[in-house]
């Protein structure tokens, strides 16, 4: 995989996602999807070119292909709340709601994961599983599930491994973890990916529309 | 007659303004009318109801998420002399007026002579609309960062943390006491236009509002806390009309998780900063790249749940 460095432009005044590069990068300046709206309320990527902020990031990394629509969810094992290793792989069968999240304990998560929690019965009516994931330790995700009652497994992706690799993006130019929500097939192919860091509770709504609707 | 007792910690509010001038506590609550809150009181059986001062009165009373929270308070007092003015305050009200009054005096005097009046007015409009976003920012800081320990901040902080608690001290307040600190950094911060600028009527038309404006915030505030019935009908009128940070506006602010309409000048600022999530976002900021949470994150939080009182005080 090739790495290159690309300059910085932080004069954007919208809150675009800072993303990880592209081998298309350079071909597409500023163009966006035609479902993208502000980050504020809820970027639904519904082509598969998501293209990022024009002409200009500074982002030391190296080309990954980002998961879009259609592409077969790379595997992952991380840690879950009990320090049990989980596997993605173990999901398929079912339908599954991946949602990456900034952090435990935080407002928004917060609003995020009861949010799905009492929604839960709807998600498993649609015959789907729901995993959270962020950066936090086990014993983090833990405390957070204990206490707000949470259903549903919460991964620890270490180093924001599997964040990187997903191609989540980053808000608030790339300081703030992005709230971007995936949902699988049965066979393990990404059908929808939903983006809201301030509105979590349309996480719940948009993906269980789309489960009902399949 | 439970309605009667005022739950006021004299001794607490004793030590906050007495040791640093720089304290106002800024908020009030919903007065005792509007209070959904039962209290339930027992009384002491060492002391006597009938003493002005020093009851000592175990209360049970409901935190915000409904549970008991047995507090010790003592009867206030209503001539409390930490809510009184000084000549201190006096003071420091009159050269703030004063810097703010050459500041607006030397815009005007410039405007004439150069026969100009949109621009300079239009400065000072928007000194007004920009002193409502700062003390929006800067409440919003305080608020959530920071405690007593807080190096220059801290007593300030303290005082802030204060009024959640007893919000409605603000409205007992003597004016110079509530102002002084405010025309304090007023002085400090325009003396230097007024001493060192040129006649510039837009430069000092924007400085005299802004400032202005910021100074007497507190006294905005102060109004915010206040029952319709005891304003002057112009004070009403102006927050009516969205001039003034209206009461019901500033109301919200108290009422948990305490984290929106920080804006104390007009509340103009307040449907966008909240709608648009902008201090969630520099609180999400501030914890990812600082590692500090706000207090509003820990909400219901004991420190900053009222205390009832009675409306008849």
């Amino acid at each position: 995989m090739a790495s290159f460095s690309l300059p910085t432009n932080h004069a954007l005044p919208s809150l675009l996602h800072s993303h990880t590069p592209k081998a298309t990068f350079f071909q597409n300046p500023s163009l966006l999807p035609k479902s993208s709206q502000s980050q504020f309320h809820g970027l639904k990527l519904s082509n598969s070119s998501l293209v990022s902020i024009p002409s200009t990031s500074y982002v030391k990394g190296s080309i990954v292909a980002k998961i879009t629509e259609g592409s077969l969810a790379p595997a992952f094992t991380l840690k879950d709340q009990d320090g049990k290793t989980v596997s993605l792989s173990k999901f398929k069968g079912k339908p599954v709601v991946v949602y990456f999240y900034p952090a435990d304990e935080t407002p928004g998560c917060t609003k995020q994961a009861c949010a799905f929690r009492d929604s839960y019965e709807k998600f498993k009516k649609a015959g789907a599983e729901v995993i959270g994931i962020s950066g936090d330790d086990p014993a983090s995700h833990k405390a957070f599930k204990q206490k707000y009652k949470l259903p549903f497994t919460l991964l620890s992706d270490d180093s924001n491994k599997v964040r990187k690799e997903w191609g989540v993006p980053s808000d608030l130019f790339g300081a703030l973890p992005g709230r971007q929500t995936y949902v699988l097939d049965k066979n393990g192919v990404v059908r929808l990916i939903y983006n809201n860091q301030f509105q979590p509770e349309k996480h719940i709504d948009e993906t269980l529309k789309f489960l009902q609707s399949a | 007659m439970w309605s009667f007792l005022v739950l006021h910690n004299t001794t607490r509010m004793a030590i906050l303004p007495h040791h640093n001038p720089t304290l106002r506590p800024l908020y009030h609550s919903r007065m005792s009318h509007r209070i959904l809150l039962q209290t339930s009181i027992y009384c002491s059986t060492t002391t006597t109801p009938a003493k002005p001062r020093g009851d000592q009165i175990m209360v049970n009373q409901p935190s915000a998420l409904g549970q008991n929270v047995a507090t010790v308070s003592t009867r206030p007092v209503l001539n409390d002399p930490t809510l009184q003015s000084t000549w201190t305050h006096r003071v420091w009200v009159a050269s703030g007026c004063t810097t703010v009054l050459i500041s607006l005096a030397k815009s005007i005097t410039t405007a004439i002579d150069s026969h100009i009046l949109i621009e300079p007015i239009l400065a000072g409009f928007i000194g007004y609309v920009l002193a409502d976003l700062g003390s929006g920012i800067y409440h919003w800081g305080i608020d959530n960062y920071g405690d007593s320990r807080t190096p220059f901040f801290g007593n300030q902080i303290e005082a802030f943390q204060g009024h959640h608690k007893w919000p409605w001290t603000i409205t007992r307040r003597q004016f110079a006491n509530n102002l002084h600190a405010l025309a304090r950094a007023v002085t400090f911060t325009v003396l230097p236009f007024d001493l060192i600028c040129n006649d510039n009527a837009v430069l000092f038309g924007f400085v005299g509002v802004c400032s202005g404006c910021i100074m007497f915030s507190q006294q905005f505030h102060a109004w915010a806390h206040s029952t319709k019935s005891k304003l002057p009908a112009a004070v009403v009128a102006l927050q009516d009309a969205g001039i003034l940070v209206s009461r019901s506006q500033h109301a919200a602010h108290h009422r948990p998780p305490y984290n929106n309409n920080y804006c104390i000048v007009s509340g103009v600022w307040n449907e966008f900063l909240d709608n648009s999530k902008f201090f969630e976002a520099l609180e999400m900021l501030f914890f990812f790249k600082l590692g500090v949470r706000p207090r509003s994150w820990t909400e219901p939080n004991s420190e900053w749940t009222e205390e009832t009182e009675s409306a008849h005080l």
